[in-house]
């Protein structure tokens, strides 16, 4: 069995509004093995951020199932999904979601604070995965002195604190200009060829082309067959608008 | 790195809304604290002075003739029945289970005898309590020492001459001072000794005039007007002074009954019961406002936090996300409050006491003082937190329950 498996699953969200939702994903499934680097494309509303929160264990869906290593996610409890997150999920946000008043080595440590571990456990953990992204000389700084490319280079590394089985990314490059973005990129290629799973959405096409496997959704469903990154490429700037 | 960093480094982050709350909770536990010590010190000081009012408990005989009146106390005198009260009896109240709070038990014979030839009121005293119960008496003379040293009153000590005006009064010092209280400076003694019955008496002292019954009356030593009246080891009445700094007057009053079936025992309502009573209006009043001041120090913290929440929805969402338990979230957030309601409640009594000690001036005569207590200081900041964490609940619970895939959805 895969790593990751997505069975069947759907999702409609119940607007407050109107009582009949609206459908968001229908019928997806997939498949990520361990050690892949699989990028997620699609127009905007497809429902991309959607699949990510369902595979990052926060957004029960409607229907189907989500399987991580032989786990059930959506059959535990609220707070045994929470233990699941801090054990096999590591987190990268569009808008990075950084802590501005804890420092950078603080806001790596963050995924830790409710473990069970040494402080100075915690610290040396923190430095060496900052020390990944090349950050470990600035650890003491703010978020709010350090550059975006080095702001999104510290998500990562919080991400990355817990040591997590799967690393999930929201358009981590989404914000940055292109060079700032190649610097997140090269950080996430760098963690993929160390054997790290890697499951990000993007709107980029060059950046999807360096993953191991693009998946593409569209109104909702994931499109049959695997395509080639460049043909779509033109079909995605149309669909960011 | 641990949940109590976050919270730490949250409240540092947000020391304006730290500071507001903090003196929210204080100016609401200070309030409290200011009231209920000064009208604890009130009481306190009430409690001090009880004494000096005189007896606030009279014991006297059962009795149906009402023969004699003594300082509005009606006394059973002359008639005989069996209950009469005896040495034995103020013995009988020396014994009760809260005789610690008895401060004088003033035992008394009161008949009539003659006096130089004078019809007249005696009173058989013991000298050593009735004194510490007189206190407002004002003595020119001496206390009485021997057995057959007497006081007499103001004015029987006129009627039998004992005493004249201070040379350099006006000449009308007689008839003036029959309506002006005399200090005791006014008059001299010119008499030692007065015929009480057949017996020769020295006069110890006179007692400055008091507007009272003691004006009109003689006091002896309680064995020998015992012999004089010919009822020997009989009392006509007790009066006792109770300490009474939290006042069981009430339970006092039972057990005297208890211990002596055969009479009447009462509390005398005074002046200081009525103060008294006021007191405890005004901490009733100051516990009304205490409350109601902390009820709004309660919604101060509700609201902020409330609005604490919806700030740090996606705060609270990303911790959510990376792993933190609900109940994570619920530590972090009441470790905040913990600390904020504490350091309210400490800043509060330290406001408070400060406040009663200015204030307590205006209240009371000098003297009186707001004790340190540490059960005030425990009770302060227990209350503070109780109402910090009380009415952060909901707000804290709902925090908690924030999906955190809503929280970190890009806007
Ligand atoms: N919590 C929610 N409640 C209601 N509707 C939602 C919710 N989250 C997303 N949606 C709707 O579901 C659809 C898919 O949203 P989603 O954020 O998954 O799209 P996306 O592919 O990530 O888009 P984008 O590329 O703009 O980020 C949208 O129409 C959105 O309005
Ligand atoms: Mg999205």
């Amino acid at each position: 069995m895969a790593f990751v498996a997505v069975e069947n699953i759907s999702k409609t969200y119940n607007d407050q509004g109107s009582r009949i939702g609206v459908p968001v994903l229908r019928d997806v499934s997939a498949e990520i093995g361990e050690g892949e680097f699989v990028c997620l494309m699609g127009p905007s509303g497809s429902g991309k951020s959607t699949l990510l929160t369902i595979l990052g264990a926060m957004n029960h869906p409607s229907q189907g199932r989500l399987v991580i290593d032989g786990i059930d996610v959506y059959a535990l409890s609220d707070e045994r999904r929470a233990d699941f997150r801090a054990q096999y999920l590591g987190f990268v946000f569009q808008q990075h979601h950084l802590m501005p008043y804890l420092n950078a080595i603080e806001n790596v440590m963050l995924p830790l604070a409710t473990l069970p571990l040494a402080a100075i456990e915690k610290r040396r953990r923190a430095l060496e995965v900052l020390e990944k992204v090349g950050l470990a000389k600035k650890w003491s700084r703010m978020p709010n002195q350090l550059s975006g490319g080095e702001q999104g280079r510290l998500a990562i590394a919080r991400a990355l604190a817990n040591e997590p089985p799967l690393v999930l990314a929201d358009e981590p490059t989404g914000t940055l200009d292109t060079k700032t973005g190649d610097e997140i990129m090269k950080v996430l290629l760098d963690l993929s060829a160390r054997g790290q799973t890697i499951f990000m959405v993007t709107h980029n096409p060059a950046n999807a082309a360096l993953a191991h496997r693009v998946l593409y959704l569209r109104d909702g469903e994931l499109e049959p067959t695997p395509g080639v990154v460049e043909a779509r490429s033109e079909y995605c700037r149309s669909g960011r608008g | 790195m641990r949940i109590s960093t976050i919270a730490f480094a949250n409240l540092r982050r947000r020391k304006g809304k730290a500071f507001f709350l903090v003196s929210g909770i204080g100016i609401g536990i200070g309030t409290a604290v200011a009231l209920l010590s000064l009208s604890g010190s009130l009481r306190e000081e009430i409690g001090s002075q009880m004494d000096r009012f005189g007896a606030n408990i009279v014991v006297t005989p059962h009795s149906d003739s009402l023969a004699l009146d003594y300082g509005g106390v009606s006394v059973a005198g002359v008639s005989f029945d069996q209950h009469q009260l005896s040495n034995d009896d103020a013995a009988g109240v020396r014994r009760i289970p809260y005789r610690k709070r008895l401060s004088v038990v003033a035992p008394k014979l009161l008949g009539t005898v003659d006096v130089d030839g004078r019809r007249t009121l005696v009173a058989g005293v013991d000298f050593a309590s009735e004194l510490r119960l007189k206190k407002w008496w004002r003595l020119v003379g001496r206390a009485p020492e021997s057995a057959t040293d007497v006081l007499l009153g103001y004015d029987v000590a006129r009627a039998v001459s004992a005493i004249e005006p201070f040379p350099g009064t006006s000449a009308d010092a007689d008839k003036s001072s029959a309506h002006h209280s005399a200090a005791p400076e006014e008059f001299r003694i010119t008499k030692e000794r007065v015929t009480i019955g057949s017996r020769e008496h020295r006069i110890a002292g006179v007692i400055g005039q008091t507007g009272g019954p003691e004006d009109r009356m003689v006091f002896a030593q309680l064995s020998q007007v015992q012999d004089l009246l010919g009822r020997p080891g009989q009392l006509s009445v007790i009066e006792v002074s109770a300490l009474c700094k939290d006042c069981p007057v009430e339970d006092i009053v039972t057990q005297i009954r208890k211990e002596l079936p055969h009479a009447n025992v009462s509390a005398i309502q005074q002046s200081v019961r009525a103060r008294a009573e006021a007191v405890d209006r005004l901490s009733r009043f100051s516990l009304v406002v205490s409350a109601v001041v902390l009820a709004i120090g309660a919604l101060m913290v509700f609201t902020t936090m409330m609005s604490a929440v919806v700030e740090r929805t996606k705060e609270i969402g990303v911790l959510r996300a990376i792993g933190f338990r609900r109940t994570h979230i619920i530590k972090g957030l009441m470790i905040e409050v913990v600390i904020i309601s504490a350091a309210g409640g400490i800043v509060g009594w330290l406001a408070g006491l400060l406040a009663s000690r200015l204030a307590l001036p205006y209240f009371t005569e000098a003297g009186a003082q707001i004790e340190l207590r540490v059960s005030l200081a425990v009770l302060a900041i227990a209350i503070a937190m109780l109402t910090g964490i009380v009415s952060s609940v909901y707000p804290v619970i709902r925090a908690s329950r924030l999906d955190p895939s809503e929280a970190v959805r890009y806007v």
